[in-house]
This record gives structure tokens, sequence and C-alpha cells, in this order.
């Protein structure tokens, strides 16, 4: 079954003049027990998409959505109370900054028993307030924190960027998701510590079939952690499939570019020779160009690219190009 | 021995462990080390977090002083507190680099404050840098009265570069700046190094975890592990053929993750 089947979401700037669409017509589908990475450089609308996912944006913003169906259910026939409820039941998110999410007066201990489930409490108070802190060590053993007693003593300053990141994934577990988000969870931390954090995400997909999606703007970082990737691009979708087929079959002239891109440690490319690179930069929402908004910095841009190109699909992997790369492999 | 840029002898820090009673403790976080680098010639230093990489990028900046040893800038010994004879020939980019730029100065004003800092050049002459150096890191002249944030992510990149080699210096350290750079961002940074380095001549000392980039941009390499060296030589030749298991774990991690596709 699918857990998330999104059509057409699109979200709007308001502002004084005529608004500005931030992300434009993205789809996105899920399966039960998937990891799916969210990829595409700083600026593409992914944590904007995820935001829009578990409704937390404010009221600048205006979201419209063709469809949105969760494990089946038809979301858009429910009232937004309704609605709010059944996502904040099922899905969690993390963010970049742990340390700026966690309140730097509280222990951790005491923030993790806050956000402990009072449904699976129960009892008199002070046997709640017992079960609290045994469920808030459990919390702490799920994401392999082995000195539980030290570490709920702590303050969020006292312990590393790692570590703070496994206390935030264990307050997201407390109210057991569906789905947890991940918007750039390691992007602030050194390369050595981003491993452990998503060995964690994939024994926690394994054991608990708990789904994820799992942003960032580095698409080689997350292929190893990932069954399927969706790729966006200033707002706009761009690419869908298996992770093979994304690293390496890509259909669309970004995804190319960015597996391109990055010199790897085993590929034969000269040494100090030149990297292939798209010129320029993501354009800003104040200047987003008409049509194919990867148009100016596509190798492969044509006249037709000032029309906005339609998703093609070749069984399941989807791509949004006028001039896809399908037929360069034979 | 003719072409050696920079010289490196000895060089160790250790730092008082500030937890225990009367500082008996020490920590060393370097030991001694030396090494050399020609002109043209990248550097890289590998190692886990703690390994002591960002202390030796700080010991030859001169950001902090060295406990032993010295370090030679063609031939000539670089006195620990002379920070204007180092500060020009030995510059550093951080990582975050692109918002550590002061926002209240325009890009010349920017420009300008190490050239008044450490030349006496007047102010035509400064001017004519700037233009010149805006333009070796692909920005236009007119930037110059721009200010930082009306530039892009990796425009600012660009301009941190541009302030580290307007004092057309000899050796450039880079910790760990293109970690978190987006990938096409970075692979246009990484040829505009490439490009500088040709040009002028340049040195860099590449600090990365990212074994892909270290191949790609560097000649030799140097593997630290909790402050000590564990392998120093050609860059292919460590990767190809690793002599310490720690090496080859840190290769086999990343080799799995990309092979695995
Ligand atoms: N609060 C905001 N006000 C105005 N623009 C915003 C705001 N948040 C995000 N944006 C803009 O929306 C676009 C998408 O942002 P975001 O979703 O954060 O991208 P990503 O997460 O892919 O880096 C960017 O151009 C960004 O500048
Ligand atoms: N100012 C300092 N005072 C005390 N110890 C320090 C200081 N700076 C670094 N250290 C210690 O030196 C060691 C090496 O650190 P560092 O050079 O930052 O490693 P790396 O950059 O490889 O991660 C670490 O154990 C660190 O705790
Ligand atoms: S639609 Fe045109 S501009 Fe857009 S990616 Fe395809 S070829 Fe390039
Ligand atoms: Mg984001
Ligand atoms: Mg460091």
């Amino acid at each position: 079954m699918n857990l998330i089947d999104i059509r057409n979401l699109s979200i709007e700037l308001k502002t004084a003049t005529k608004p500005i669409l931030a992300v434009d017509h993205v789809n996105l589908k899920m399966r039960e027990g998937e990891v799916r990475g969210l990829v595409g450089e700083s600026g593409s609308g992914k944590s904007l998409l995820a935001q829009a996912i578990i409704g937390v944006l404010d009221e600048k913003w205006q979201v419209h959505v063709d469809r949105f169906h969760w494990r089946g259910q038809d979301l858009m026939r429910l009232s937004p109370e309704e609605r709010k409820a059944v996502i904040t039941k099922d899905v969690a998110m993390i963010f970049q900054e742990p340390m700026a999410c966690l309140d730097p007066t509280a222990t951790i201990g005491e923030q993790l028993e806050e956000a402990v489930d009072v449904a699976q409490l129960s009892g008199f108070f002070w046997q709640k307030r017992q079960q609290r802190k045994l469920a808030a060590m459990n919390l702490l053993h799920k994401v392999g924190i082995k000195k539980h007693q030290a570490c709920v003593k702590s303050f969020p300053h006292q312990l590393t960027d790692a570590l703070c990141q496994r206390v935030m994934i264990a307050m997201a577990l407390a109210r057991r998701p569906i789905l947890l988000i991940a918007d750039e969870p390691t992007a602030a931390m050194e390369s050595t510590n981003q491993g452990q954090i998503f060995r964690l995400l994939a024994s926690l997909n394994q054991l608990k079939n708990m789904s994820i999606l799992l942003i960032s703007h580095d698409l080689e970082n997350v292929t190893h952690w990932t069954n399927t990737i969706t790729v966006m691009y200033s707002g706009q979708f761009v690419e869908a499939g298996t992770t093979e087929q994304i690293f390496n079959q890509p259909y669309h002239p970004y995804t190319r570019a960015l597996v391109d891109s990055s010199p790897k440690a085993s590929s034969m490319i000269p040494n100090k020779s030149r990297l292939m690179t798209l010129p320029g930069s993501i354009p800003i929402l104040q200047h987003l160009p008409i049509g194919c908004r990867l148009g100016p910095r596509c190798p492969r841009a044509q006249q037709k690219c000032v029309h906005a190109p339609k998703i093609k699909s070749y069984h399941d992997h989807q791509v949004s190009c006028h001039f896809p790369l399908k037929d360069s492999y034979s | 021995m003719s072409n050696v840029l920079l010289q490196v002898v000895n060089l160790s820090k250790s730092y008082k462990d500030k937890n225990y009673w009367l500082n008996r403790r020490c920590i060393n976080a370097l030991e001694p080390l030396s090494f050399n680098i020609e002109a043209h010639k990248t550097l890289a230093i590998v190692g886990e977090t703690g390994s002591g990489k960002s202390t030796l990028a700080k010991l030859l900046v001169g950001a902090e002083l060295p406990s032993t040893g010295h370090i030679r800038l063609n031939g000539q010994t670089l006195e620990p507190g002379n920070f204007k004879q180092r500060c020009q020939h030995i510059r550093m980019i951080f990582q975050d680099s692109g918002t550590t730029l002061n926002p209240s100065l325009t890009i010349e004003q920017l420009l300008d404050e190490p050239l008044q800092l450490n030349t006496d050049l007047d102010e035509l002459e400064r001017y004519q840098l700037i233009r010149e150096t805006l333009q070796k890191v692909g920005l236009l002249a007119e930037h110059m009265n721009f200010y930082p944030h009306m530039f892009s992510g990796g425009q600012k990149q660009r301009i941190s570069l541009a302030r580290a080699i307007i004092l057309q210096p000899q050796v450039i350290i880079l910790d760990e700046a293109l970690a978190s750079l987006d990938p096409s961002l970075r692979s246009q940074m990484i040829n505009l190094l490439l490009d500088l380095q040709q040009q002028m001549g340049l040195a860099f000392i590449l600090i990365s975890h990212n074994l892909g980039i270290v191949r790609h941009f560097s000649d030799e390499m140097m593997v630290l592990y909790k402050g000590k060296v564990l392998e120093l030589g050609k860059t292919t030749d460590i990767l190809q053929n690793p002599q310490h298991k720690h090496t080859k774990k840190l290769i086999m991690s990343q080799r799995f993750q990309l092979l695995n596709r």
C-alpha cells in the first residue's frame, strides 16, 4: 500500500504584488517501509515541501494540492483540524541543527520525559512518573545511547552534535511515528559522525519498519541509505525513481549533472582535471525563470523549455524534461 | 629540495587539560611531525574527528603557538610572533567562510582591509588589485559596491577566496571549506581552485573527509590518527595500497558507500 501519495503540490508565497510560486506542482509518493531520499541543492524547496506535509507553514504561504492520500485515506476530505490530527499522530520530523531544537535550560531527561506519549502511561500519578522515567531510558536505549544515566542528567550544550541528534530522534520515536521526515539531519556534522546517524536511521527502518523521508542537498551522501530518490530543483519536480535508476541512469539533465559533478574515490577521471559542472547558481524566488527553471543553466535547453515540461513516466521512473536522456543509454 | 616551498620540522602541540586539577595533565593534540610542500602541489590531510587536523592548520597560519618545532617558508624560518609576515603568505579558508563575511562592509571594503593592514600600496593600486582579484575568482568589478547579503552562497565562497588570495599568498589552507557546499557549487569551486593553482603556483593544504575530492585534488596525502601521522606519501599510492589498518577502514567505508550501488 502507498504510505503517502501527493500530486501537484504547490506552495505560494504571498507578497504585496503577486504571489510567488515557490514550489511548483510537485509529486511525492512513498510506499510503507520505504526510505526515500529528497534531494536538490539548497533553495530547491525541500524544507517547504516537508513543512507543507506536516502542516506547519505559517499564513505567509498558501498550499494547493490536487491529491493528498495518507495510507489510502483521502486527507483532502477531512477538515484541516482532522488532517492535522492524523498527521501529528503518525508523522515526526527532525531537523538540521539538533542543538537549536532542544531547550538549553532543561536536562535531556526532562525534555525526553516531556515527549513521552501519555497514552502509554497508566495508574496513579506517582506510578506514571516512574513509567515516564523508564520510557525515557527506553527511548535512549533505542537510539543506541549506552550511557543513559549520564545522558539524562546532561544539558544539550554538554553533548556533541551527533548525540543531540540521537536525542532528537529518540524524542521523535516517543510517538511511534510511521513516517519520520529527516530534514538534513547530518548537514551540520562532520562526516564521521554523519555515518552514525545514517546507520541509526537505517536500523530503525529495518527493525521498526519505520518509513523515512531523508532530505539532503548532496545526492552522493544519501545513495547508500535510500531505496528510492526524488530530485527537486528550484521548487520543481525533476525526477523520481529507485536509487539505482537515479544514480546509474538518470534521465534528467540536472540529475546527470549532480552525479557527474562529484569526484568519486573510485572513479577514473584524471587527477586535477576539470570537473563537470553546471554554470551559474540556483535562482532566488524573486527571479525565477519561466517554464523549466533549469533552463538558463541547462546544457540541453531549447526553445521549447520556456514552457514547463509535463512529467513523463517510464514504469517507476518519472522525469520532468522536454528532452530527457532516456535514449542516451542503450 | 630546491622546489620546497613550505618546510615543517618537528611541529607539535599539546594542550593543558582544563578538567584536571593543577593542570597536571596534557593532551597531545599533535605529536611532532615533519613534511614539505612544493609550489603547485596539494597536500591532503585526512583523519577522523579529533585527530588533530585543525590543530595543524592553526599552527601553520599562526593562530596557535607550537609546543615544539618550526616552519620554514622558502627556506626562511617564520617567527611565531610575526603575524604580518605569515598572514601574507599563508592564508586559510574555513568551512562556513561565506557566512563569516562582515555584513556591514561592501565587497571593496572587505577586500581592502587585508591590503591596508599588510601592504604599502596606495589607494589606486589597491583598487586595481581588488578589480583583478574579483575577476580571477569569476566575479565582476561592479560587484565591488555590493554587500555580502546580495550574493548567493557560492558567490560568497568566491569572495572569501578572493580575500584569501588578494595578498598573493603562497599557501592556502582549506579546512573542510568544501564540505557543506552544494555539489554543483563544490565542483565549480574545485575547478576555480585548480585554475588558480596553475596560474599562481599556489600550494594547497586540503583538510577533507571526502576521499573523492582528496583523490582528485591532491598530490600527496597525510593520514592523522590521534595526533600521530600514520601515513604520508603520494595520494595514489596510499589510496591504492594503504599500509595501516586504520587507513584501510577509512577508504573501505567510503568505497562501500559508492560501489555498493
Ligand atoms: N520564510 C521564508 N521567507 C521567504 N522565502 C523563503 C522562506 N523560507 C524559504 N524561502 C525561500 O523558498 C525557497 C525554498 O526554500 P527551502 O524550502 O528552505 O529550500 P531547501 O530546503 O531545499 O534548501 C528558497 O528560495 C528560499 O529562499
Ligand atoms: N583549544 C584547545 N584546548 C584544548 N584541547 C584542544 C583545543 N583544540 C583542540 N583540542 C584537542 O585537540 C585534539 C585535536 O583536535 P582538532 O585539531 O580540532 O581535530 P580535528 O580537526 O582533526 O577534528 C582534540 O582532542 C581536541 O579536543
Ligand atoms: S526541459 Fe529543457 S531546460 Fe529543462 S531540463 Fe529539460 S532540456 Fe533542460
Ligand atoms: Mg532545507
Ligand atoms: Mg577540525
